[in-house]
């Protein structure tokens, strides 16, 4: 669902990205996981078209990123920890407003409201003007927003940062839920605890470079049980 | 199309709900215009009827007593002085005479519009009136009569067109302000639609749905737009608003001290030619403003990149003034802005041309055009968009 081959991203002389290859298969949950500067936000932006790569190239729900782009953001959703929404709209205003791009109107709007409404417990915030909620319910309105069309592949960029400890918790239990849906979830963070509670399979990113891959269960062995310390090996091996 | 009519749509329902944004740029037009037009005027008109009136102390030296007995007569009280320099620079009096030979010195702070110059015209219009019984008395001594000193009348008379007579400082007011409310309308919208969304972290949103950039930037030009010819139109209806409705409940007297008059005697096709200068120069400045706009990672980062572009426009403004020495050249009207700023001027006194309005409208067009393509260009740009 998500492909990669040796996707590379350079801001004039800094490598972000280094020719990153990777797959992440439907019903999936992929950890792309590093340090704040690893290159995570710069490979999530240039699989949702935000900004176009250097080298290579990656596929969207069988889309080009580089040639076919409309048709990747129609199959795609993204939320990243900095991500608002319309402050001055209130949240089904907003839901309308981004509905609208992907076709959605009339009974078909209503359909997915109460459907992502359910999903994410936001029944009380649709009503509401955005700029009077708590940080946890716009974060579910921002969520909504990017899954309103039920895209088949999410990514989710330090999604949790910011929320307090239920709304943090509401996001988890929604990823698995999503994922449950079959839907593709790249899960980017610098949060390892969250990545072991979520993640199927993780892939380590360190200075653009994707120095692991492996399923959750082997990327916990390597590092005997923490994630954490199975990354600063992985690091360890290639500074040495 | 349809997606730019809903970020239009989006754009202009955050507009409708800010109630700051409503008030100075649709509001505050109407309710100031009437004010600046007549309150500096009438407030001017009433001191100045007041200084006339009133008895005012003024420093003399040497004076004789028939200059002294006519300054009594127009309510000046004269007031022995050794130094009136000195007397009116330590504001004692508010004006001095001295008189040495055969010469009068009138010494006053006339630095602007003060009560003092007030006083130094009473002064003057008293030695005129000296010296024209001196010289009547010296004709008649010689048996002759004062009509000598006529011998052929003057006489000035406004020969200017219905319109651009009627329109009195309406010619300069109208462009002047339709400009100013057409950039600082559109300012707020468009800073708020770029810089404004980086700020709040909503435009990545906007930026992962399935819609072209040039919708995008339409749809936000589209509320830019409609918000700066609101404000601009706001502004206009305050001037109208001042010239009819408030002109009513002056007394007046009191009107004929203010000279902030005049009004439109446009026909239907002038209206017409007005209004389409103003939108195609905001869809210029709109398009302009984006462009700049987007560059700015915060809203006050986005104000002061838009504050020299107001003072930009400010200059050419001014200079309308005088455009009476600049409309011979058809040049003038391909500048872009500065041909809109010349185009309205001419259009409120009925002055304008054909071929000055083709030119106009051709090259507005021409750089609204351009001015999008930089505005599309700029929303492209990785470095711009993400730089926050």
């Amino acid at each position: 669902m998500v492909k990669t081959e040796a996707l590379t991203k350079d801001y004039k002389r800094l490598r972000a990205v280094d020719a990153l290859s990777l797959e992440v298969r439907p019903g999936e949950v992929y950890g792309l996981l590093g340090p704040n500067g690893a290159g995570k936000t710069s490979t999530l932006r240039m699989l949702a078209t935000l900004i176009t790569p250097t080298q290579g190239t990656a596929k969207v729900g069988g889309f080009d990123i580089c040639t076919e782009p409309l048709e990747v953001r129609r199959n795609l959703g993204i939320v990243n920890g900095g991500m608002q929404v319309y402050e001055r709209l209130k949240g089904r205003e907003v839901l309308e407003f981004f509905a609208g791009f992907y076709g959605l109107a009339g009974r078909r709007f209503q359909e997915r409201l109460e459907w992502v409404a359910s999903l994410l417990l936001l029944e009380e915030a649709l009503d509401k003007p955005v700029r009077k909620m708590s940080s946890g319910m716009r974060q579910k309105i921002v969520i909504a927003r990017a899954i309103l069309h039920q895209p088949q592949v999410l990514l989710l960029d330090e999604a949790t940062a910011g929320l307090d400890v239920f709304a943090r918790r509401a996001l988890l239990d929604f990823v698995r839920t999503y994922r449950d849906l079959g839907k593709t979830l790249i899960y980017s963070t610098h949060v390892m605890s969250e990545a072991e509670e979520v993640c199927d399979r993780v892939g380590f990113l360190y200075k653009g470079r994707l120095i692991y891959e492996g399923s959750l269960q082997e990327a916990l062995q390597e590092g005997e049980g923490s994630l954490e310390r199975a990354f600063i090996r992985k690091v360890q091996e290639v500074v040495a | 199309m349809n997606n730019a009519l809903r970020i239009f749509g989006k754009e202009m329902r955050s507009v409708l709900r800010e109630r700051r944004v409503l008030f100075t740029t649709l509001v505050l037009p109407i309710l100031l215009m009437p004010f600046l037009m007549y309150g500096p005027a009438i407030f001017f008109g009433k001191v100045a009827k007041q200084t006339a009136e009133a008895t005012h102390k003024v420093g003399v030296q040497n004076l004789p007593p028939a200059v002294l007995e006519q300054l009594k007569q127009a309510k000046l009280e004269p007031v022995p002085t050794g130094d009136p320099v000195q007397a009116v620079q330590n504001e004692v009096y508010p004006a001095a005479i001295r008189l040495e030979g055969q010469a009068f010195t009138i010494y006053g702070r006339l630095a602007g519009t003060t009560q003092s110059s007030l006083v130094v015209e009473k002064i003057e219009n008293v030695l005129r009136n000296y010296k024209d019984t001196l010289v009547a008395q010296a004709l008649q001594e010689r048996g002759l009569s004062t009509d000598i000193l006529e011998p052929v009348t003057v006489r000035v008379q406004d020969a200017s067109r219905p319109q651009e007579r009627a329109a009195g400082l309406f010619a300069f007011l109208i462009p002047y302000f339709l400009v100013v409310f057409i950039l600082s309308g559109g300012q707020v919208v468009a800073i708020d639609a770029t810089a404004g969304e980086k700020e709040k972290g909503t435009l990545e949103a906007l930026l992962s749905v399935p819609v072209t950039l040039r919708q995008i930037v339409l749809g936000k030009l589209m509320a830019v737009l409609a918000v700066a010819l609101a404000s601009a139109l706001a502004g206009v209806g305050g001037i109208v608003l001042g010239s009819t409705v408030m002109r009513g409940f002056l007394p007046k007297e009191m009107l004929e001290n203010t000279r902030l008059v005049g009004g439109l005697s446009l026909e239907a096709t002038g209206y017409l030619a007005l209004l389409l200068t103003a939108v195609l120069f905001a869809a210029f400045m709109a398009s302009l403003q984006l462009a700049l706009g987007i560059y700015a990672r915060t809203f006050k980062e986005g104000q002061s990149y838009m504050a020299p572009l107001l003072l930009v426009f400010i200059v050419p403004l001014l200079m309308l003034q005088f455009s009476d020495f600049l409309t011979q050249h058809s040049g003038y009207y391909l500048i872009p802005a500065f041909n809109v700023m010349l185009l309205l001027d001419g259009l409120v006194k009925g002055a304008a041309e054909p071929l000055q309005m083709l030119l106009t409208w051709l090259s507005s067009l021409v750089y609204a055009g351009l001015a999008l393509l930089l505005a599309v260009w700029s929303f492209q740009r990785e470095e711009v968009v993400f730089r926050n």
